[in-house]
């Protein structure tokens, strides 16, 4: 069966679009996220977003850890014999993100913002994918922002899903809503997975930009100003949110609501933004705000990361199912996906 | 359990029905219009191809109401009771969704209204990225002042391509009450067949702490006449996206049926339904047949003058 984790030494290099068996090193200072390249496995197809003209990358960054005995596969090791270890749910869990793929207004070159504008045909293509890559990993809750190219990624994500829970978005805007919303069987509340809806989560607000055509703002404000706006992390737009602004109320909600859900050995999917998404990975990950800001996260390419004993690793994106790999799952990971398997066998 | 199509067969030139609908879609259950219609499309076309043509014809006497129940829900699948319990789309659900959307491509939008459940919503964004006008769905917050602060567009020219998509609780499904999240299997069961097809198919018996059909008609049909049908009377072409009982309601008012027509009346999933306002009436037309499906239209002149022009901006 072919491994759905792996390893990505990322380059976020001019001239790569992918790396193979690094086992040096790397430091790039050009780039402003620090790569460290180490027990690499294969490279399959999850860069092709290399660099665009534009000289801005959508590669996701990724850290890979030396500690993880990547080459064994945990499915066949002795240890799978302990069946109860996937049940310990003690401090291990899964962290998701997802940010949504193309909407109708990204098509267009149109400065979106908090603006909520559905997914194009190609944003919906992107959502599934993205779910044939987290089908094996265990979802119990998923946050989503309050637009609705998030919420769309996240269901289109989980019809694809093999586990067979059923997400249902909770209700809580007001009683009348709370009470209507209710489930009445035990038995299909134990078969659903919550789905929360937050603005906290919301692309970063961009003011007086939203709806302009990107051209036209660089016209009026000038190139720099626009770039300023974008690429800066305190100096919001007209009106508007800067990135620390966003990264303030996105990383207090995700402290408050999603943590201690991981904490308590919840996996935990988060459907949302580029900019929203990056501010919580800049607290996972402990980057600067020099950073944070040439983060690039790939549209529709999920991130993993497994919480242990309090501490956020992350584990790279998961590859599709028909992709070859080496499993680079934790062993909890790897006993769901086998339970899957024989689920489905 | 199958739902039959509501269809208006057009009746061809020649005065045979022709059923030009989807495969599934044979029967014909409800009532049943025989209908007249102007001519097809093709001598529309040769007639105006010489008349100053514009996207906004004469709209202060005729608008379209495009009426879309979504698809299978994950609970459909599982065959437990919904009701209000926001339950997303399957993955036939979703192809439904797209599949709907390519029928009323042509069709012209100019507003959406949605219910409060994900289902219904994105069976309405998936079925708008099928649609030839360039025109972008926006889902309108008006949640409170924040809400409405920060999804304020500022291009004048955005806004005119932009289509406001419009979520209310009022066109939710039917509330099901303590059968929400039951199995079909078990609440017969427990409660016994004729005690639960009463509450599913009367229409003022509601399950214990649910809504009867009567009770969603009130708040689906006059949110309806409050805020749909206005737009409608100013020209505006409405699609609503929503859910068996509350759409039937609405047919019930469009239609006219009574109580005893309108229990009876299943709708297709994923089949859109046309209907034409007009000088304050409602005429029913049917089913749009998809671009590629061979059929008679059952256009208005209108309506098959913008589907032409449609048909020349496209590459």
């Amino acid at each position: 069966m072919a491994a759905e984790v792996y390893y990505q030494a990322i380059g976020i290099v001019q001239s790569h679009s992918h790396l193979n068996n690094f086992n040096r090193h790397q430091k790039h200072q050009s780039n402003i996220v620090r790569l460290v390249a180490r027990d690499f496995v294969s490279c399959n197809g999850l860069s092709r977003r290399s660099t665009n003209r534009s000289g801005r990358r959508n590669c996701t960054v990724i850290r890979s850890l030396a500690s993880q005995t990547s080459v064994v596969d945990p499915v066949l090791s002795p240890s799978r014999s302990n069946a109860g270890d996937s049940n310990k749910k003690s401090n291990e869990a899964a962290l998701i993100l997802i940010r949504h793929g193309e909407s109708l207004w990204n098509e267009k070159n149109l400065f979106t913002g908090c603006v909520d504008v559905p997914l194009s045909k190609k944003g919906i293509d992107e959502a599934i994918e993205a779910g044939k890559r987290i089908s094996s990993i265990p979802v119990d809750v998923i946050f989503t922002s309050a637009l609705i190219r998030a919420q769309m990624t996240a269901m289109l994500a989980m019809t694809q899903h093999r586990r067979g829970k059923v997400p249902i978005i909770l209700h809580n805007e007001s009683e009348r809503a709370k009470s209507w919303s209710q489930v009445f069987s035990e038995d299909t509340k134990k078969q659903s997975i919550p789905v929360i809806a937050a603005w906290q989560l919301n692309e970063r607000m961009y003011g007086e930009l939203q709806g302009l055509n990107k051209q036209e703002t660089a016209d009026r404000y000038g190139k720099e100003q626009v770039h300023e706006w974008r690429r800066s992390y305190d100096i919001p737009p007209p009106n508007g949110e800067s990135l620390e602004m966003c990264a303030q109320r996105a990383v207090a909600y995700f402290r408050d609501q999603i943590e201690p859900q991981l904490l308590s050995g919840k996996n935990v999917m988060i459907s949302a933004h580029g900019n929203s998404l990056r501010s919580i990975i800049m607290y996972l990950d402990k980057l600067t705000s020099q950073e944070v800001i040439s983060l690039e996260l790939s549209t529709g390419i999920p991130m993993l990361y497994i919480i242990k004993e309090g501490r956020f690793i992350r584990r790279g994106s998961p590859i599709r199912p028909s992709e070859a790999g080496v499993y680079a799952y934790t062993k909890r990971l790897a006993l769901y996906k086998q339970k899957l398997d024989d689920m489905f066998q | 359990m199958m739902a039959a199509t509501f269809k208006c067969q057009p009746t061809g030139l020649h005065g045979s029905g022709i059923d030009a609908s989807a495969p599934r879609s044979s029967r014909n259950f409800g009532r049943f219009y025989s209908m007249r219609f102007a001519c097809n499309t093709r001598c529309n076309t040769l007639r105006h191809v010489h008349a100053p043509l514009s996207i906004s014809h004469d709209s202060s006497t005729e608008s379209s109401l495009i009426l879309i129940r979504h698809g299978e829900s994950l609970w459909n699948e599982k065959n437990l009771f919904t009701g209000c319990c926001d339950v997303p789309l399957t993955q036939r659900g979703v192809e439904e969704a797209i599949e709907a959307g390519k029928r009323i491509s042509f069709i012209p939008v100019d507003m959406i209204f949605t219910s409060a459940l994900i289902r219904a919503q994105m069976t309405a964004m998936l079925a708008m990225t099928q649609h030839l006008q360039k025109k972008i769905p926006i889902i309108i917050h008006n949640e409170n002042e924040e809400a409405t602060t920060w999804t304020r567009v500022y291009s004048e020219k955005t806004t005119k391509q932009s289509i406001p998509v419009i979520t209310a609780w009022e066109l939710n499904e039917r509330m099901y009450g303590e059968l929400q999240g039951l199995n079909k299997q078990e609440t017969a069961e427990r409660y016994g067949k004729e005690k639960v097809h009463e509450w599913r198919r009367s229409f003022d018996i509601p399950p214990p702490k649910g809504e009867s059909l009567e009770m969603c008609s009130k708040r689906a049909v006059s949110y309806f006449k409050d805020f749909i049908e206005p737009q409608l009377k100013s020209g505006k072409h409405v699609m609503v996206a929503a859910h068996g009982n509350s759409l039937r309601s609405i047919i019930m008012y469009l239609d006219r049926l009574t109580s005893q027509e309108v229990t009876t009346l299943e709708l297709s999933t994923g089949v859109p339904l046309l209907y034409i306002y007009t000088e304050g009436k409602y005429m029913s037309r049917g089913s749009p047949v998809g671009s590629t499906e061979a059929g008679v239209y059952a256009y208005t002149q209108s309506l098959a003058v913008y589907r032409q022009q449609l048909d020349e901006m496209s590459p």
